[in-house]
């Protein structure tokens, strides 16, 4: 799916003008950003998640659960849990997995390390590649313009989830031959790339718009006629208006890709067990549908709260940095 | 013969044949007991699969697939008989007027054609299209996969034919007649085979299909997988992968010429690449066409209860013990640590890997590779020293282990305690549960154990290649006929087609393969399990494979079928032999 | 006008171009040894040289290149002897896992993955644009938060979890829909609509949020300019102004959206397909990951491509229409 945004940078001259005009738009943004209930609940989840994340050894330590350890104890003779509702219990808070008796809090905890990690790894390169081939393209115009642009619609042309599912084997496969080392480091390598092969277009073609604008302006001009080379004119000049837009656009790829990562997984092409992670358990969770469906809501509950956080942090952090609503609020 | 099992793949290739005469395997009773049918009505076959792996009768070598095409469209010299039990392992005559007669020596073997048989066309049944058949195994480039009992046995030298000139332009007329002189058509259409070494139960081994009749004419190569000429009951009327092989009565099939087929459906319908899940749902729930549906891949582990605890499936369902043993080989090139190998024995924790497989249901701990159905060949193996009976870890001992191995092997210490060992599996849901359980229990004794998953269509190409073998691969296997010597031989020499333990360099060796030899020309068949049972405990006292469970399947069936008796030979229902309740 | 879509046209074809023969080298370079991913479980070195020969895979990648194309337009012929098969133009390659050529494995897929993804499209366009619709003229009123809480709610699910929730809860749960299991819409109706109902509504659940944002970000604008407020100071009926003017001009971009979007859907809905394991082009390409096809892949991607590249220039040719200032423009 694509997802367009219906914020209006797109054409991008409003929100330029807009922010270059109010005053002090970072405290106007703030202010906002305050009021807006839902955002902040956001903000909470996500913080939560967050901390769950980076102290995830030392939390499984102090709840003495561990995401590996196998506990045959806590399973009848068939493998499924003991108890109702996926065997939860004083010691295991959220039950056990059917088969082997782990911990599924420690699995969601070190899983939330693991598409934390993949979200914001991913978020950041795509970010910081299209905005830089974005400022170069519309800085420089002519042939590298040209060229970037029509790359980019050809990279809009493939079919991206297929060709993603369908390299995973051939390209784990030779990152491996090339030395990265086998098994998930080499998958997470190939998902990261393609991601970014994939992931830059968005970012890229409203930086290059706004920059196409933004290089017209008369402070542009009268650096320029000042003597500033191009470096500065894009990095001192040109990016600092630009913040806006991709933080927003940025926020909004974020819950994306934790959820891609969760649905490669489950559909077998993620990450490589045993390491956690939510799709995976997603994934096997499906069978026990029926004989301990508890199991299947857990994770798929965790991974729904955490993207939906993500959504309402987004949707309070566009319409915060939205100028327009700075000049509905100045007016 | 293989075993097709979607659960586990990468678990188990397996040969099969022999069996349920076991004594729990009755507990399905009087139920499904082979009876007298009504003719009429569709059967339909359910499966998780994209098709079936082969349908070229000299290419199938899986369990359930022989089951099936060969009681519906390929007849064979002999064949198993349409029973229960013990009884059903036993063969009768089929396309041969009796079940073949052997020299002394058991090197040479005929069979004598019916006279009333014919294929698909109206056209005869000769003795020439049985030795064509045959002659199509020696085509390895075309026809892949099938056994290749055809090349070990009869009476031509390693290389000298490379199959008919029909699939191999290069064969020359000397070549051919290499084949013609090993197989022989005389005027009164008695086919005669001469082996090279004696085999006492050739005309067990007859009714593999690649020993099955094919027309010369109608020879397609890589095509005849998708559309052979029938000889049985039934013929295709479609055959679309991915989707559905129908199959339909063939008018030319005649009733007074085949003392075995009864062909009660109408039509048989093989559904295809339906979801696990989705085969089980739509079997409990028992609606419509279903009622008169089965699964052909058997329960998945997660439903095993809802289905075996609750009566109302009581006259749907049976449990039993199938052909196969389960496995795990250790490239011993790369674990050439005795101690090593016993140390991950003792570790493991056999006990949470078959609960999590699905309890008493995945089969019993095995103590060898030979399963005790093979009554002549099997006894008890003494496993190693302190394995816990009930399956549970003995991780002290298999530290002491390692301590031993740290100074008779140093270097293999090393790898197993550092870079650690690397374990072959297939990609699979399943899988990447069960090898949490062996990396966690070897852990408990230092022993670290690296996950390789590889996807299943490459499993076997995979670890069957000595350069891309891990240090230990999952496997499983049951023999093609009641001998071992479709299971020893196979497993563990080179003169067999999946040696998976790179073993011919250990030291060991070289008398374990020269027993084989002795044992393989034994032609006292007592004497010869005894020698079975004795190179089945050399490869336990080696550990050039740990066994795993002497396995068991569940199968489900529409409520209004009949004779859904699990055919010993092959581990699975015997398809042509169902019949439709009205 | 005329120059303008010979000029879309002309590009949809680079790009269709560009397209194959990146996907085609991605596909034969990346790979470490694509012949030896054609063999069977009784693999030996002879054979994989064998099937190297048989697919050309031995030939440099132009040639390979050249004949796949060639293959496209004529049909092709794939090894010789014994082991022949001919496939008819056009030839998108020979799947040795599944024996068949790739063309008639997505003849075979297409239907489902369409019958999915035009459904779906219906129901999302019409929930999408209806209830943003409503939003916007009830701006600010309980139905606006409301229709805001849902969208936000759909755009969280991830595609698969909200499948599987579905099946839980029409299917194992509480038993009111049976397992779907495709059947053609010619064959039986009904039974086509049990089936896909499920896909169909997990589709719009997770696209109409961005189509709700959409309309009523769209007409809110739209609202808001001059010729609009005109328009009703004027005392134009207020319904005629909507329709006119503002429903018109906030759907343009929407069509944009749309006819890419539907392009992607129709290239496989890859999630939605595994989940309710329907046999669509989705499901294929799974499948042909964990075989190894890469003849198969290379079809499905693509093809995937190629609904992208026309539904783009579908919509490239509706805007033209709507919208001259396009025509010069781009």
């Amino acid at each position: 799916m694509t997802d367009v945004l219906p914020i209006d940078g797109i054409d991008g001259d409003s929100v330029v003008v807009a922010s270059i005009e109010s005053k002090s738009p970072k405290r106007l943004s703030w202010d906002r950003f305050k009021r807006d209930r839902f955002a902040i609940a956001g903000l909470g989840v996500v913080a939560f998640f967050l901390i769950i994340a980076i102290f995830a050894p030392l939390i499984t330590k102090i709840l003495g659960i561990s995401p590996n350890a196998l506990d045959r104890n806590s399973l009848n003779d068939y493998g499924l849990p003991n108890g109702r509702f996926g065997g939860i219990s004083g010691k295991h808070w959220l039950g056990v997995e059917p088969g082997t008796g782990r911990d599924i809090l420690a699995r969601l905890i070190y899983g939330a390390r693991l598409s934390l990690f993949v979200g914001l790894v991913a978020t950041l390169i795509t970010t910081s590649v299209g905005m830089m081939l974005g400022l170069v393209a519309g800085y420089l115009r002519g042939r590298v313009d040209t060229f970037l642009s029509r790359l980019s619609d050809l990279v809009m042309t493939f079919p991206s989830l297929i060709l993603t599912i369908a390299l995973v084997r051939p390209g784990t496969q030779r990152l491996e031959a090339m030395g990265v080392p086998e098994g998930n480091p080499a998958r997470l390598t190939y998902l990261m790339l393609v991601t970014l092969f994939f992931g830059w277009v968005g970012f890229f073609r409203i930086v290059r718009g706004q920059t196409l604008a933004l290089r017209e302006r008369e402070f542009v001009e009268a650096a320029r006629s000042s003597g500033a080379g191009p470096g500065h004119i894009i990095f001192r000049q040109i990016a600092p208006n630009l913040w806006g837009p991709i933080i927003a656009l940025a926020s909004m790829s974020l819950p994306g890709y934790v959820a891609y990562e969760a649905a490669l997984s489950f559909l077998g092409v993620g990450i490589i067990s045993p390491t956690a992670s939510w799709g995976i358990m997603l994934q096997d969770s499906v069978h026990y549908y029926r004989a301990d469906p508890t199991y299947f809501f857990i994770p798929g509950a965790t991974l729904f709260v955490l993207v939906m956080a993500f959504y309402l942090l987004s949707e309070g952090l566009r319409d915060a940095l939205d100028p327009k609503n700075d000049r509905q609020q100045v007016a | 013969m293989k075993r097709r099992s979607y659960k586990f793949l990468g678990v188990a290739i397996a040969a099969s044949l022999v069996i349920a005469a076991c004594g729990s395997d009755g507990g399905s009773g009087s139920i499904n007991k082979p009876s007298k049918g009504t003719s009429g009505g569709t059967v339909y076959i359910l499966t998780q699969g994209e098709g079936i792996t082969h349908l070229d009768p000299q290419r199938n070598y899986t369990g359930s697939d022989l089951a099936f095409a060969a009681s519906t469209m390929h007849r064979t010299l002999t064949s198993y008989k349409y029973a229960d039990g013990g009884e059903g392992s036993e063969i009768t005559a089929d396309l041969a007027t009796d079940v073949g007669t052997a020299s002394a020596d058991a090197k040479t073997w005929s069979f004598t054609l019916r006279s009333n048989i014919t294929f698909q066309d109206g056209t005869a049944i000769t003795c020439a299209d049985v030795a064509y058949g045959v002659s199509r195994t020696f085509a390895q480039d075309v026809i892949t996969d099938g056994p290749t009992y055809a090349i070990s046995y009869l009476d031509i030298p390693d290389g000298g034919y490379s199959g008919p000139v029909e699939l191999n332009t290069a064969t020359t007329p000397e070549e051919q007649a290499l084949f013609d002189s090993a197989v022989s058509c005389d005027a009164s259409n008695t086919i005669t085979f001469r082996l090279k070494v004696p085999v006492a139960d050739f005309n067990y081994a007859v009714t593999l299909l690649s020993f099955s009749p094919v027309p010369k004419a109608s020879d397609t190569g890589e095509g005849y997988d998708s559309a052979p000429v029938s000889s049985g009951p039934y013929k295709i009327e479609s055959y679309v992968p991915g989707d559905s092989l129908v199959l339909v009565r063939n008018e030319n099939w005649n009733q007074a010429s085949d003392p075995i087929r009864k062909a009660y459906p109408d039509s048989i319908v093989y559904q295809f690449a339906l979801e696990s899940a989705v085969i089980d749902e739509r079997m409990i729930a028992d609606a419509g066409n279903d009622q008169t549906a089965v699964s052909a891949d058997g329960l998945l582990p997660e439903n095993l209860g809802t289905i075996f605890d609750n009566p109302k499936f009581e006259n749907r369902r049976q449990d039993g013990y199938d052909p196969y043993v389960s496995y795990t080989a250790f490239n011993v090139k790369q674990v050439s640590c005795l101690e090593v190998r016993q140390a991950v024995w003792l570790a493991l924790d056999r006990e949470a890997l078959r609960t999590a497989a699905g309890g008493p249901y995945t089969g019993d701990f095995a103590d060898g590779f030979i399963k005790p159905a093979l009554a002549l060949d099997y006894a008890p193996g003494k496993v190693v020293e302190g394995l816990n009976v009930d399956g549970t870890p003995n991780t002290e001992a298999a530290i002491a282990k390692m301590e031993e191995a740290k100074t008779a092997c140093p270097a293999i210490y090393e790898l197993a305690t550092g870079d650690g060992l690397k374990f072959d599996h297939g990609d699979t849901p399943t899988w990447a549960k069960l090898v949490s359980i062996w990396i966690e229990s070897l852990k408990a004794a230092g022993i670290v154990l690296k996950s390789n998953p590889i996807e299943p269509s490459a499993y076997y190409p995979t670890i069957m290649n000595p350069e891309t073998q891990g240090s230990m691969s999952r496997s499983g296997w049951g023999p093609d006929w009641a001998n071992a010597s479709t299971v020893i031989p196979e497993l563990f020499c080179d003169c067999g087609g999946f040696n998976l333990s790179q073993n011919s360099e250990d030291p060991a060796y070289a008398a374990f393969a020269e027993k084989v030899q002795m044992a393989r020309a034994e032609t006292d068949r007592k004497a010869q399990g005894k020698m079975w049972q004795e190179l089945n405990q050399y490869v336990l006292d080696q550990v050039w494979a740990i066994p795993g469970s002497f396995t068991k399947a569940q199968d489900i069936w529409g409520s209004k079928l009949g004779n859904t008796y699990r055919w010993g030979p092959y581990g699975s229902f015997n398809f042509g032999d169902l019949y439709v309740n009205s | 006008m005329i120059a303008y879509l010979t000029r879309r046209i002309l590009f949809a074809g680079v790009l269709l171009l560009a397209v194959s023969l990146f996907t085609f080298l991605i596909f034969t370079v990346l790979p470490t040894d694509p012949a030896a991913l054609t063999c069977g479980k009784a693999c030996t070195p002879d054979r994989i040289e064998a099937n190297r020969t048989r697919l050309g895979y031995d030939q440099p990648v132009t040639t390979q290149y050249v004949r796949f194309l060639k293959g496209i337009v004529g049909g092709r012929t794939y090894g010789e002897g014994q082991g022949e098969f001919t496939c008819g133009a056009p030839s998108l390659g020979y799947s040795f896992s599944q024996k068949d050529c790739v063309t008639s494995l997505i003849a075979r897929t297409l239907p489902v993955t369409a019958s999915i993804a035009f459904g779906g499209f219906a129901l999302w366009i019409i929930f999408g644009i209806g209830l943003g619709m409503v939003s916007a003229l009830k701006r600010g009123r309980w139905p606006d938060r409301l229709i805001s809480v849902v969208s936000v709610v759909g755009l969280s699910f991830p595609t698969f979890f909200l499948a599987l929730l579905l099946l839980f809860i029409f299917v194992i749960w509480t038993q009111i829909l049976p397992f779907p299991s495709y059947v053609s819409p010619t064959e039986d109706f009904f039974g086509w609509c049990q089936a896909l109902i499920l896909p169909w509504l997990t589709i719009t659940i997770i696209s109409a949020p961005y189509y709700i944002r959409l309309t009523r970000f769209g007409m809110l604008e739209t609202m808001n300019e001059d010729y609009v407020r005109l328009g009703i100071a004027k005392g134009l009926k207020r319904w005629t102004v909507l329709r006119k003017y503002v429903l018109r001009s906030a759907l343009i971009p929407i069509v944009t959206v749309a006819g890419l979007d539907f392009g992607v859907t129709l290239g496989g809905a890859v999630f939605t397909e595994s989940v309710f394991s329907l046999p669509g082009m989705g499901r294929l390409s799974i499948k042909a990951v964990s075989d190894s096809d890469l003849p198969v892949l290379v079809g499905t991607t693509l093809v995937a491509g190629t609904f992208i590249v026309v539904f783009n220039l579908l919509t490239d040719i509706f805007y033209g229409f709507v919208d001259p200032r396009v025509r010069i423009h781009k």
